[in-house]
């Protein structure tokens, strides 16, 4: 296996252009974090973006900062953090930024932080066949032609390398608690209802995890709420959140997406005369409808998750572990496929690795 | 040359009679939309259902007439305005709710429901549709998910995107298929994404799931009165510097504070250079708390005077003078050119500073009022247009505030779009390689070039590769805009 380091975004291009005349087929690489993401696609080559990791601009005031892809998630918290700012993705420090939009991953405080693709105002990208091109602005709301910023994330690297992103950042809440209570699905349901403005409300089997966030005042009253509905057994403050993540120690993880009022007919309920598949832990985020589910292996049950998935109008890919992200058609998928012949003419970037053998 | 006859009898067939039209009048009444630029079209088609929709994209693909979707026709860049042969396909009389689902904190709609009518339809339930676009009385969503709306909420709140879970699309080839989910995360590349703000160039949107908002527990709306604009656009960056996002940070200048008082009389002080109307929301603790740190930023740059509104009433009628103040400009001049741009908010002052000079250059009255908060500069240009000479320098003075913001690191449109009126600028921000991968979009989405022609992108733009594939000479050929179509 052939591995490539570029150094910039011009030889970025240049081993695009390569690849494209030699037809050999790479895998875009940032920090590793999300590779299990996909189907498995045959490859001639890793090119690891982790070279690009230079600061572009970042001005507090403007709550924009604008970084090379190969930036390390934690790295840009460091910046963000002399601004008294923060861009809310969660991934691993060892996360690439690049990696992280490709991959279009979940932070746990989507509920209050909305999905990663709201936060990328601006992109360059390198297609397929080398072309460098630019997308958005630097200004906190833009209309200008087509957001191709939008289709690469989530695309996980298949119609080309993004090589630099402006972020819209925001302000670090000046208070961060996380709160455990007991309880599981049922006790987290009335948390959402009764708790102004959760940031995030984590329901697992035995307990639910509460993150607060905003002024003191605010987050002392939201405990409050917290604790008339389930006593509190833990608060911390500038803990991390979650406290842990127990689907972690399984060997597969599914990060399921449903409508968020279907979380628990997904997890718990009879459903249908499906077999019901053997669920590990799992972590669901309430008011969002993602649940990452701990499976032993993927086989019978990730089959079983994913019809229960399908049937209420849901996905289940795999994050972590073989598995790949399942055998839902995209729609439109005439549309996705001139997409990738544009993008990717030659079809040298993890041909097969998306949706729909894209 | 397309058989329009023939066309039109097709229409007829399947949506009805009455629901197509081709005499002069409504022909020459859909030849535009809420911009300057004027068009033309040969057919103007409203259909009540998605099937409907499905058959005027079927009689378009046959006769191969363009099409142009409308909403309301609010739009501000041409974005509706159809040229040459034309079939308008007006979506205002799809305008159901179909559903509001609070465990979900979604709603179903058609794309003519008007976006205040959602709004009011949801308030009940305790919810809200974000997105507020000044013309939020008459425009539709189907128009705001094309031209990706903003608002005053969208400072705290995301624009359009950020608001819409899921489309209904029929493409160009008439087949309808659903773009993203009401869960979180679907299948495929984000083509929800690229449709919104899409101004109608890749397909029609014939329903939208629609993220609901849980109204805040308590609200502040404050008025703050500043005599020198400087200090006012000042303010701005202090109060999100401070690490504050209000809910809403407008700014209205004396020129916008003089005509919305005689119009809205909402007690604005008349004497003030400038004011900004800023919203707070949250829980009562944050809304103390940021009121506070507002009120600070303000006395840091000289505030006169700050009035806090009392209750509801007071408040909507200090929000009435800042939605009407389109309107009541009509007291300065009979025309008006409204500019949509964004600018980094620490460039206001000086790009404020510039464009005033702009204008008096040209001779022609400039007044302000913006989402300041977002850097969204809405210069709105005064005139009469009967007066020989004046579109010339309008247009020049227009021309000049789109480079002025271009060039502080701005966007040529924060929320309007590009349409007609701003595609000759987009090479100001694109270089001809991004405008070639955006050609590539519209080329995935629309091969024979047909949705929406001559919009967005300027006339050179062409997805390469892919051209040599498919063949766009038509598409090409569709987007050199026929003489005479400009006003």
């Amino acid at each position: 296996m052939d591995l490539i380091h570029p150094m910039d975004k011009l030889e970025v291009a240049e081993a695009l252009r390569q690849a494209t005349a030699d037809r050999k087929r790479l895998l875009v690489m940032g920090g590793r974090t999300h590779v299990d993401k996909g189907e498995p696609c045959e490859v001639d080559a890793e090119l690891w973006t982790t070279q690009l990791d230079g600061l572009v601009a970042y001005e507090p005031a403007e709550m924009i900062a604008v970084v090379e892809a190969g930036m390390r998630v934690g790295e840009l918290d460091r910046i963000l953090w002399d601004g008294g700012q923060e861009w809310p993705c969660d991934a691993p420090p060892r996360a690439t930024v690049g990696g992280v939009i490709a991959a279009a991953a979940t932070s746990p405080r989507r509920l209050r932080v909305g999905p990663i693709r709201d936060t990328v105002i601006e992109m360059e990208v390198v297609t397929g066949d080398g072309r460098l091109v630019r997308s958005g602005a630097r200004t906190v709301k833009s209309v200008t032609g087509y957001d191709l910023h939008k289709l690469m994330t989530g695309s996980l690297g298949t119609l080309g390398v993004i090589v630099q992103v402006a972020l819209k950042v925001r302000p670090r809440p000046r208070s961060r608690r996380s709160v455990r209570v007991a309880g599981g699905l049922e006790v987290g349901r009335r948390l959402l209802d009764a708790v102004p403005g959760p940031t995030a409300v984590l329901a697992m089997p035995e307990v639910v995890e509460l993150r607060l966030e905003g002024w003191p005042e605010e987050t002392e009253r939201q405990v409050e709420a917290t604790d008339r509905v389930a006593p509190v057994t833990v608060v911390t403050e500038e803990g991390a959140f979650p406290f842990e993540r127990p689907w972690e120690a399984s060997a597969v993880i599914a990060e399921a997406a449903v409508p968020p009022s279907r979380l628990a007919e997904f997890l718990t309920r009879p459903f249908h005369d499906l077999p019901g598949p053997h669920l590990g832990s799992w972590g669901a985020l309430l008011g969002v409808g993602i649940a990452w589910v701990g499976l032993s292996s993927s086989d019978g049950d990730l089959e079983a998750l994913r019809t229960r998935a399908h049937a209420l109008g849901g996905i289940a890919p795999v994050v972590k572990g073989p598995g790949g992200l399942g055998n839902d058609v995209p729609p439109g998928l005439d549309v996705h496929r001139r997409l990738k012949a544009s993008f990717d003419p030659a079809g040298v970037l993890a041909p097969g690795r998306f949706w729909g053998g894209i | 040359m397309a058989d329009v006859d023939a066309a039109r009898r097709e229409l007829e067939e399947a949506l009805g009679t009455t629901e197509v039209l081709s005499d002069p009048l409504a022909l020459t009444l859909y030849a535009r939309d809420a911009a300057m630029v004027e068009g033309g079209c040969a057919l103007v088609a409203f259909p009540h259902t998605v099937e409907d929709v499905v058959a005027c994209m079927q009689v378009a693909a046959r006769h191969a007439l363009p099409v142009v979707p409308r909403g309301s026709g609010t739009g501000l860049a041409g974005g509706a305005t159809p040229i040459g042969d034309a079939l308008v396909v007006v979506t205002s009389k799809m305008d159901r709710i179909l559903e509001v689902r609070p465990e979900d904190r979604l709603a179903w709609v058609e794309p003519g429901v008007l976006n205040l009518d959602l709004a009011k339809a949801v308030a009940p339930l305790g919810f809200t549709y974000a997105p507020d676009p000044s013309s939020q009385q008459t425009c539709s969503i189907g128009g705001n998910v094309n031209t990706n709306a903003g608002g005053p909420h969208c400072l705290a709140y995301g624009v359009t995107s950020s608001h819409v879970l899921a489309v209904d699309v029929v493409l160009p080839d008439g087949t309808v298929e659903r773009f993203g989910s009401e869960a979180p995360e679907a299948p495929g590349y984000d083509l929800r994404g690229i449709l919104i703000g899409s101004e109608g160039t890749l397909g029609i949107v014939v329903g939208a799931c629609v993220r609901l908002t849980p109204e805040p527990p308590a609200v502040r709306t404050m008025l703050l009165d500043f005599s020198a604009v400087k200090d006012c656009a000042a303010t701005v960056s202090s109060i999100i510097a401070g690490g504050v996002v209000p809910a809403a940070v407008e700014m209205m200048d004396h020129g916008i504070i003089v005509a919305a008082e005689s119009f809205a009389h909402a007690g604005y002080p008349t004497t003030a250079a400038a004011v900004l109307l800023v919203e707070v929301d949250g829980l009562p603790e944050a809304v103390e708390a940021q009121s506070r740190a507002v009120e600070n930023a303000a006395r840091d740059h000289g505030v006169r005077t700050i009035r806090v509104a009392a209750d509801d009433a007071e408040r909507a009628l200090l929000w009435k003078g800042r939605k009407s103040a389109f309107g009541a400009v009509a007291q300065i001049a009979p025309h008006y050119h409204l500019h949509d741009c964004v600018v980094p908010r620490s460039k206001l002052v000086d790009v404020l500073a510039g464009v005033y000079e702009i204008a008096g250059r040209h001779d022609i009255i400039v007044t302000n009022v913006f989402h300041a908060g977002d850097g969204n500069l809405h210069p709105l240009l005064s005139f009469d247009r009967r007066i020989p000479g004046t579109l010339e320098r309008v247009l020049s003075a227009s021309e000049q505030i789109v480079r002025l913001c271009v060039n502080n690191g701005g966007s040529l449109s924060g929320e309007h779009g590009i349409g007609l009126e701003k595609r000759d600028f987009m090479p100001l921000m694109f270089s001809e390689v991004d405008l070639g991968a955006q050609a590539c979009v519209r080329a995935a989405f629309d091969p024979e070039g047909r949705m929406n022609p001559h919009k967005v992108l300027p006339a050179g733009a062409r997805c390469g590769d892919f051209a040599m594939a498919r063949g766009t000479d038509a598409a090409q050929a569709a987007q050199s805009i026929p003489e005479g179509s400009w006003i």
